[in-house]
């Protein structure tokens, strides 16, 4: 596998950026012609995957659209009908295959969702919101001046800024983004634990055709793609979720519950998940978070299950040990390398920290941004049969705590030993921690395709 | 030999259908028509007889020809294929089947030749035995154990784990004298219906979930 061409693949693909302020756009096409004139005049801006030698930039610009964006671009029919289903679809009408009823049916998303209006997403990240707000109004005027689109809303997102410097963490307390996966042919700084697994227990990169369209994945058979080629290679399909976050009731049900749980409130709160907040991984350091590991780039991701299938140490239905349960499953990690997907996103809504006043009712969560080369195999299943569904895990109908959409009802079971500090501890009449607010599926192209878009000259012959 | 792993016994029945220019619809549709409407849950006519783990009941009309360099063949009937993952002898299995669901097992099978009916069982019996293929490559993925010690311990599963559940943190006095009244009420509890066990699920099969 030689190196990818970076200039050709959007920069949101193959990078997270570590930008700590980011807007997202919501874009309706009203004319084909106008709409294309706006994306060729988006492309100067939008960044590609080649690497900052020098100074990050201060700000990013990336662009996607809906199956019903790209019908309203006036794509030929012949190219519209060769996307894979579950994107022509869109993610609301998925809502019965990815478990989003109950509080997290399409009915009680934010109206912008509700009404299939959404064409494109244009994510705008920046390094301070000077940067971000300066290129937000370059954005917005090359909207205005091309007439291209409406804007039917935005959502900013940003990172919890603690003594002057950014953090990874989200709303739970929980230090976030460590897992995504590398890639064959993508220049990124990696660490082990970050591919997939070998026997020997060295960890190699995924097959590139399991993020961008156009390669051989780990069947080694082509993604399932639009023609023509051209149009799909170098580009994937996004996931956004915007996933509001009840902190109210997520800090009453942990207090309640580690008042009867002997490990304690952190060590429980690490159970939940499979690392303490500071991301230390728990099966690694058990009984208290290490600083040392989580920031020694050999250590922070690089564990396995093997040694722990009680789950002693990390419950079997810790978040982590769900969505990538790495040797777990057995034949060396290998039923899992076809259910991987790399994760982007950020925080939004007012840090609040432990101990003052706090309401569910605030807007407060975490945009879910997930990229894969296939939708249905990769984070539709990984949704369908690891968040909401155990059996993999040997879990019966188990879900995952914290995102598993429980109503109420549904357990998670710490299995724990028969120490004093680590005893077993089941979790019942779990609350809704998290509820889907809205989002779609994506088409993220390359900028090859953007010009092709842009210019009319998307042909499936 | 092939037929068995470890206690469960693997079943494979290919009947030919009858080949009638004059039926309407033909007897083939008429199958399809009947195994389309049956419930897979548990008034489902293999969770209302004892002993099957799991069961498939498919009409196959031809081999497919994939075009060339494949050569064209064809079978020289279509046939109804019932596959079932089952307890027991053999003969035993099949008397179930007859004593308990006569009527599906006839308006299924009266389309295929040579079925004598459900009502005489020897009949019966030999009749399938006829039609039994050698399942030759098998794995039941059922830890060996019957359909009815299956069921017990799901419901001893779902038991014990509501109790733990709901005894977190009692005294071991309590917990005792609770535990002891929880297994004298859960050995004098029903077997549980086959079928009945797993939650209602929105997830549906026959490739919607794709």
């Amino acid at each position: 596998m030689s190196k990818l061409n970076e200039t050709d693949i959007q920069g949101f693909v193959l990078r997270g950026y570590n930008q700590p302020v980011a807007r997202y756009f919501f874009l309706h096409f009203e004319s084909a012609a106008r709409a294309r004139s706006l994306i060729g005049r988006l492309l100067s801006h939008v960044t590609t995957g080649q690497r900052w030698d020098g100074a990050k930039p201060q700000s990013t610009v990336n662009i996607a659209f809906t199956h019903r964006g790209l019908e309203r671009l006036e794509l030929p029919d012949a190219t519209l009908l060769s996307f894979p289903v579950e994107f022509q679809q869109g993610m609301k009408h998925r809502a019965e295959i990815l478990g989003d009823c109950g509080v997290n049916s399409p009915e009680h998303w934010d109206k912008v969702w509700c009404e299939d209006r959404v064409h494109a997403w244009v994510g705008i990240n920046g390094l301070t919101p000077e940067a971000l707000d300066a290129r937000s109004s370059a954005v917005l005027s090359a909207i205005e001046e091309t007439d291209g689109a409406i804007v039917l809303g935005s959502q900013d997102a940003a990172a919890e800024v603690v003594q002057g410097r950014p953090t990874t963490r989200e709303h739970f307390g929980y230090t976030d983004g460590f897992g995504n996966p590398d890639y064959l042919g993508v220049e990124r700084s990696s660490q082990p634990g970050q591919g997939k697994l070998q026997p020997d227990g060295t960890w190699v990169p995924l097959a590139t055709g399991e993020l961008l369209l156009g390669y051989a994945d780990e069947a080694g058979e082509l993604p399932i793609a639009p023609v023509p080629h051209l149009l799909a290679n170098n580009g994937t399909f996004m996931v956004y979720r915007k996933l509001h976050q009840n902190l109210a009731t997520f800090r009453d049900y942990l207090d309640k519950r580690a008042a009867t749980y002997g490990g304690g409130k952190e060590k429980l709160a690490a159970k939940f998940i499979g690392r303490w907040r500071d991301g230390t991984p728990i099966e690694l350091s058990p009984d208290h978070p290490d600083p040392a590991i989580v920031q020694d780039r050999n250590r922070s991701t690089n564990f396995t299950f093997g040694a722990d299938a009680q789950g002693a140490r990390c419950p079997i239905g810790a978040h982590v040990r769900r969505v990538h349960p790495r040797d777990a499953f057995g034949f060396n990690g290998r039923l899992i390398d076809r259910r991987r997907i790399t994760r982007r996103g950020l925080p939004y809504g007012r840090f609040v920290p432990e101990g003052e006043p706090v309401s569910d009712a605030e807007e407060r969560g975490i945009i879910f941004m997930a990229l894969n080369a296939s939708l249905s195999r990769q984070f539709e299943f990984v949704q369908q049969q690891w968040i909401q569904y155990g059996n993999d895990a040997r879990l019966g109908n188990d879900k995952d705590m914290l995102i598993g959409n429980h109503g109420g009802h549904g357990r998670f079971v710490v299995q724990g030993d028969d120490s004093r500090t680590n005893p077993p501890l089941v979790c019942t009449n779990l609350p809704d921690f998290v509820e889907l607010r809205g989002g779609d599926y994506f088409f993220l192209p390359s900028i090859t395709a953007l010009g092709m878009i842009a210019m009319g000259l998307v042909d499936p012959r | 030999m092939p037929n068995k792993n470890g206690s469960v016994y693997g079943l494979t029945i290919l009947s030919p259908i009858i080949d009638d220019a004059r039926a309407t619809p033909s007897h083939d549709l008429q199958i399809r028509n009947y195994l389309a409407k049956l419930s897979t849950r548990e008034d489902s006519p293999f969770a209302l007889a004892p002993a099957t783990h799991l069961a498939r009941l498919v009409v196959m009309d031809d081999v497919i020809y994939v075009g060339a360099p494949a050569c064209e063949e064809h079978l020289k009937s279509k046939y109804l294929i019932f596959e079932s993952n089952c307890d027991g002898d053999l003969d035993g299995y099949l008397r179930g089947l007859a004593d308990n669901i006569p009527e599906h097992l006839d308006a299924i099978w009266k389309h295929c030749v040579g079925y004598p009916g459900a009502a005489n069982r020897q009949a019966f019996i030999d009749y399938m035995k006829a039609c039994q293929l050698d399942t030759t490559f098998y794995f039941a993925a059922v830890n060996d154990k019957s359909v009815s010690e299956t069921l017990r311990a799901l419901q001893t599963q779902t038991a014990v784990a509501d109790f733990i559940a709901t005894h977190q943190g009692v005294d071991a006095a309590t917990l005792q004298q609770e535990f002891i009244q929880f297994v004298a009420r859960l050995k004098s509890l029903p077997l549980p219906r086959p079928g009945s066990m797993g939650p209602h699920r929105d997830i549906k099969t026959g490739g919607r979930n794709e």
